[in-house]
């Protein structure tokens, strides 16, 4: 078998009038992973210039669903995006040393751009479905190829604007920038090719989405989660993983309220026996889950109280494990006085299982589910 | 042409911070790590994939009759990126034996059940497009599952 060149794929179907249709949709859902991404990194800062805001309490579940159903629909837009465009990949290098140097430029954008894409998705999946098979942090290294991925991305606009302006400007059907080797009609016609195209993105989304849209769990077959789990909602690490099972069920737990030199230690009992108030508010997981939920528990804003804690400091809100990146939590002053915010110790009108957070756990609104501290052991105020 | 440079600058500034994250943020174990997978990506793409799906589309050319070519192509198209993206949870990587809320459903039944639909979708638009004596390769409209004319 001999390398192909430009001029074996004949295909009509390879040209710029449905790269450019197909790349708008997948620039769209690029972008609006960025912007939901960012909302999530930001979320998570612990000193925000601008506090994150409170309300709505379904912002973040909102966003972070959006994020991963764009991440999922880019997939089938990316595949077809690549197939129209893979001749390219076998073109000639031109002649001449300036256009040859603008040529390689080019090709290296387009590299990172690849790159940078194909690595967010691969790597987004398979967070969502919590595998790790690569030694680096997931986190901090999506974030970061997520910003070389949107500047590849402005750059290749930036420099096909005037074929994809020509292309978007004239029917589907017209050849007049496509190469001159693709002269023969395809399987189907281009408008066949982009209604087969939206449907499978379609398709992959109604398949997926059932983990934060609860009435498509029927459907999304190949969803993360069917949404069942102790009191009807998911876990996302479990008490064992934590190591925190003996220590959330011994007798002697004691829940820690720290402002300045005031320490006020409370059973579950104390917890259960103050004035208890029930909220609505989802739980959302950064991995894209979701579930709507009816907490019962003591207002934070109470426990600070008794312990004469003023309004307006950040609470740091400290669990049981010994370990791991979210043992301890931020808690910004605008969520600590929010009136929905709870040290909950019911789901669903049931005592808290253990794998949600018993003897009890912070349920706030519109806050990343990994900072939704579970098995609470310690609420110190900031000075 | 100042509005592309504008652009193209402006990518340019937004790709060198996502690189200088990479770069100053993570020891050099991690980015070596990630510069693999940035460049494995590509390669399974460019030197896998797609010339797996040029011999398929090739063999499917020669073996299948006109009329079913445009429906099993939507079916493939279909069938083909959700089973690719569906790769986590259809292998159950990330199982945990602790926690029975996560990938709890049955992946491979609910994977044969979709290709299932898809199959059947493509078999009853190649007998509608047999009957029509369709399958004219110029044909207006793809006539796989869902597109209608």
């Amino acid at each position: 078998m001999r390398v192909p060149a430009d001029s074996d794929f004949t295909s009509r179907l390879r040209s710029a009038a449905v790269t450019a249709r197909v790349g708008l949709w997948l620039g769209i859902c690029f972008g609006v992973a960025f912007v939901t991404g960012l909302v999530s990194h930001y979320a998570q800062v612990p000193d925000q210039p601008v506090p994150f805001p409170t309300s709505p309490s379904w912002g973040y579940r909102v966003t972070q669903g959006l994020h991963v159903t764009a991440g999922t629909a880019a997939v089938p837009l990316l595949l077809v995006k690549l197939w129209t465009v893979y001749p390219r990949l076998f073109a000639r290098p031109p002649r001449g040393a300036r256009r040859l140097v603008v040529t390689a430029a080019e090709r290296a954008s387009i590299a990172v751009l690849v790159a940078a894409a194909v690595f967010q998705l691969a790597t987004g999946l398979a967070n969502a479905a919590q595998w790790y098979p690569w030694a680096f942090s997931f986190r901090s290294t999506h974030y970061a190829v997520g910003w070389i991925a949107i500047g590849a991305l402005v750059v290749h606009v930036a420099v096909k604007l005037p074929v994809i302006r020509r292309a978007l400007g004239a029917d589907v059907d017209d050849t007049s920038q496509d190469r001159p080797a693709a002269t023969e009609a395809g399987v189907m016609s281009r408008r066949g090719l982009l209604r087969a195209t939206w449907l499978a993105t379609g398709v992959a989304v109604l398949a997926t989405a059932g983990s934060t849209v609860p009435f498509l769990r029927r459907v999304s077959v190949l969803g993360v989660r069917s949404g069942d789990g102790p009191e009807g909602v998911p876990v996302n690490r479990s008490a064992r993983a934590a190591g925190v099972t003996a220590a959330a069920t011994s007798p002697a737990y004691r829940l820690s309220v720290v402002y300045a030199d005031r320490v006020v230690s409370l059973s579950r009992d104390d917890l259960a026996a103050m004035p208890q108030s029930t909220q609505s508010l989802p739980i959302a997981c950064v991995e894209g889950w979701s579930a709507g939920a009816t907490w019962t528990g003591v207002r934070l804003r109470d426990l600070l109280d008794l312990a004469g804690a003023p309004a307006g400091h950040d609470v740091l809100v400290v669990s049981l494990q010994e370990s791991g990146a979210f043992r301890q939590t931020h808690l910004q002053s605008n969520f600590a006085d929010d009136q929905r915010t709870l040290l909950a110790l019911q789901l669903h009108g049931q005592p808290l299982a253990i794998d949600h957070g018993y003897p009890c756990r912070l349920i706030a609104p519109d806050r990343p589910g990994v900072l939704q501290t579970k098995w609470v052991h310690r609420l110190e105020v900031q000075a | 042409m100042t509005t592309r440079l504008v652009i193209g600058g402006a990518g340019v500034l937004l790709g060198l911070y996502g690189a200088w994250l990479l770069l100053s943020r993570h020891a050099s174990a991690s980015i070596v790590d990630a510069g693999v997978w940035l460049v494995a990506g590509v390669v399974l793409h460019d030197l896998v994939l797609a010339p797996l799906f040029l011999v398929l589309t090739l063999v499917a050319t020669r073996v299948l009759p006109p009329a079913a070519r445009a429906p099993v192509t939507v079916g493939a198209v279909v069938l083909g990126s959700t089973t690719l993206l569906a790769v986590p949870v259809l292998g159950r990587f990330g199982a945990k034996a602790d926690n029975p809320t996560l990938l709890d459903r049955d992946y491979t039944a609910g994977w044969l059940l979709f290709a299932g639909l898809v199959l059947a979708g493509v078999v009853l638009a190649t007998v509608v497009r047999a009957r029509r004596g369709g399958g004219s390769p110029t044909g207006r409209g793809a006539h796989g599952p869902g597109a209608r004319r």
